[in-house]
């Protein structure tokens, strides 16, 4: 498992999407990306040349060892970083600057802000949001079920029989402890 | 192929569940009875749950000696599993008495608790027979939370909230932990089930990664069954808990743990053993060590069991340091030292816990200076209290003395004579503080003489522990004929 890991996966998919654009920036991306990931972590060979150019034979760039992978993550990371204080520099040396007091207030386009940060919720709006609970995992198993309920047959019509009673308890609980009743 | 050709019917052995189906119907009879029983009447959730919990047994007995598998390998029913399974509904029953009394007068959510202590109860059974990391994983969630809420019962009580709120933290940190472990232990072998884990993982034991995955899952047991240096939760959280809750946690939670730790090291990591046997040493002889020294300075009864049950793991920990699949037979006396003395220790602790509760009931203390001349005021509570200390401390005629002995005999035919020292010089120790409480209950007077009734239900529950620790003392091979036929 670990020397086919998913990291290589999505770096070969990634070379395959830009490799059929073929694009010119996104190129000098990729190198700016794979290129020094290949140079850390193979400090012993040599660079190799940019494979999603080169369409036929690509050996794969990204190193097969297990923990040097984190090295293209640590690279993604720092260039997305980068790429959020370029764009943000850049927009502010070429937009005009004409500051008045509504573009200062906290929703430029919204209704004006009223009262503290601290507001108080109603605490039986945590109770429907706990019985949202119990219906949504009775979905997340029922939508699987429905699928292929036609080949499993009586066995399992049964079985989700049993699945939907006990959470219908829960429900029966709710209703029995008044908590469906909004005071 | 599509999600409806993947997606297999499995052939489910129905019997071999049967244990665990039962008691989770018994649970939710339980909670439905309660929602319909009129105030007054709500205590009949605790003869409701009794009859669920030996329904339950009735299902362990009927297995007895079979050997099956189902659901693809996940369970597996053996006597190990049988033998654990039976071991947590003797619990279930003894923990049931022990709170009757205890939750009718507090009126303390009665219906509920009772549910939770059977859902609690049901993941030790699901965990006794699982052989999978993440039928494994969810049992032992299934032991923690609901415990976490049965820990928080006493809403008005500060303490039991804190209690509550630590155990809630040191239990979601050490799931994350134990789940990143069994991640990686997934990401190396490619499988979650025990037997595929054992026989992948051998040809990978260079790897740094292995190592790192095994320590992490043991970090996160390490958690559940308090050990050294992971055992800061404990003494709080059963001191603030109502005190049936303390002994639940005590013994049922920390046997799950140890349950699933046994089976994790015995079944899956065995090749490894070298690398992360070392580990084990070091947890056992801080856990004994730590555990005692610092019980010796404690003046609550809950605390000191607390402490107590710390050093208690420590002794089970030293069979984990044991392992060596190199020799099979010094091998299989370690997991059947580890088994008589989990089996042991669940009894005799509860007896103890069961003895405060009822001091508890009638003065409303748990501090020891209390206990001064208890023997003057309820000789059979004393008797009784005194019996279950003996046992915890590893003196005969208790049948503790033999759990101690196991480990120790397992230990010095594995060759590992310091952990046989070490384990020697802190029964000295525990020794001190068992018997210092013996003495205030039979030397020093009281200072009020008011006698002490103790209720039949409790007087009947600790008997027959302390009759079945004594009986065990005398003719040991009841268990270790059991332990002796439940190898993983």
């Amino acid at each position: 498992m670990p020397d086919s890991g998913v990291f290589e996966y999505l770096a070969a998919g990634l070379r395959g999407a830009v490799s059929r654009t073929n694009a010119l920036p996104n190129c000098a991306f990729c190198v700016l990306v794979f290129g020094l990931s290949a140079t850390l972590s193979y400090p012993r060979g040599s660079p190799r040349s940019c494979s999603h150019i080169a369409t036929s034979g690509a050996v794969p760039a990204v190193p097969r060892d297990y923990f040097s992978q984190y090295i293209t993550i640590g690279i993604f990371v720092l260039v997305g970083l980068g790429l959020v204080g370029v764009t943000l520099q850049l927009a502010r040396l070429v937009r005009p600057n004409v500051p008045t007091r509504e573009k200062y207030t906290t929703y430029e386009s919204g209704i004006d802000p009223i009262g503290r940060g601290w507001t108080q919720t109603n605490v039986r709006y945590y109770i429907f949001a706990l019985l949202f609970v119990i219906f949504d995992v009775e979905a997340v198993f029922l939508f699987p079920w429905a699928i292929v309920f036609e080949r499993l047959g009586t066995q399992a019509f049964i079985e989700m029989l049993i699945f939907i009673a006990i959470l219908a308890f829960a429900l029966l609980y709710a209703i029995r402890k008044k908590m469906l009743e909004w005071l | 192929m599509d999600l409806a050709q993947a997606i297999a019917q499995p052939s489910v052995d129905w019997h071999a569940l049967s244990p665990d189906i039962v008691l989770a119907a018994a649970a939710c009879m339980v909670l439905i009875a309660d929602l319909f029983l009129p105030e007054e009447s709500k205590w009949l959730a605790m003869p409701l749950s009794a009859a669920g919990i030996l329904g339950t047994l009735a299902a362990v007995v009927s297995l007895a000696g079979e050997h099956r598998t189902t659901l693809g390998g996940a369970v597996e029913i053996d006597t190990f599993a049988l033998v654990f399974k039976g071991l947590f509904c003797v619990i279930g029953l003894i923990v049931l008495a022990m709170s009757f009394g205890y939750f009718r007068s507090g009126r303390y959510y009665q219906g509920e608790y009772y549910f939770l202590m059977l859902c609690s109860l049901l993941g030790g059974v699901v965990i006794s027979s699982a052989r999978e990391l993440v039928t494994l994983f969810i049992a032992l969630e299934l032991i923690s939370i609901p415990a976490i809420i049965m820990t928080a019962l006493r809403k008005a009580d500060v303490k039991s909230n804190e209690a509550a709120l630590k155990f809630f933290l040191f239990s979601v940190l050490s799931t994350a932990v134990m789940l990143y472990g069994m991640s990686l232990v997934y990401g190396i072998t490619g499988s979650t089930k025990l037997d595929e884990i054992r026989s992948s993982i051998a040809s990978s034991a260079d790897e740094p990664l292995v190592v790192l995955s095994v320590i992490f899952v043991v970090i996160g047991f390490a958690f559940k069954i308090s050990a050294v240096p992971f055992h800061f939760w404990a003494p709080d959280t059963y001191e603030g808990a109502p005190s049936p809750v303390a002994a639940f946690l005590s013994t049922a939670s920390k046997i799950g743990g140890f349950v699933g730790l046994l089976v994790l090291m015995f079944r899956a990591f065995p090749e490894v053993a070298d690398t992360w046997r070392p580990a084990f040493a070091v947890l056992a002889t801080l856990t004994m060590t730590v555990g005692n020294l610092i019980a010796l300075r404690q003046q609550h009864i809950i605390r000191l069991l607390a402490y107590s049950g710390i050093a208690q793991s420590g002794y089970v920990l030293v069979t984990l340091a044991l392992i060596d699949p190199s020799r099979p037979e010094a091998n299989a006396q370690a997991l059947e030292s580890a088994i008589v003395y989990l089996v042991i220790y669940g009894i005799m602790d509860l007896g103890a816990f069961a003895a405060a509760v009822a001091f508890a009931r009638k003065t409303g203390t748990y501090f020891l200076s209390d206990y001064a001349g208890l023997w003057r005021r309820s000789p059979v509570l004393a008797t009784l209290m005194a019996g279950f200390l003996l046992s915890l401390a590893g003196t005969p005629p208790m049948a503790g003395a033999w759990a101690k002995l196991f480990v120790f005999a397992a230990a010095i035919n594995s060759e590992v004579y310091w952990l046989a020292a070490v384990m020697g010089v802190n029964a000295v120790i525990a020794a001190w503080y068992y018997l210092a409480v013996v003495k205030r209950m039979f030397l020093d007077s009281p200072e009020v003489d008011e006698p002490i009734e103790v209720p039949y239900l409790l007087r009947a529950t600790m008997g027959v522990a302390a009759f079945a620790l004594l009986a065990v003392f005398i003719y040991p091979a009841f268990i270790t004929s059991l332990a002796d036929r439940s190898l993983l």
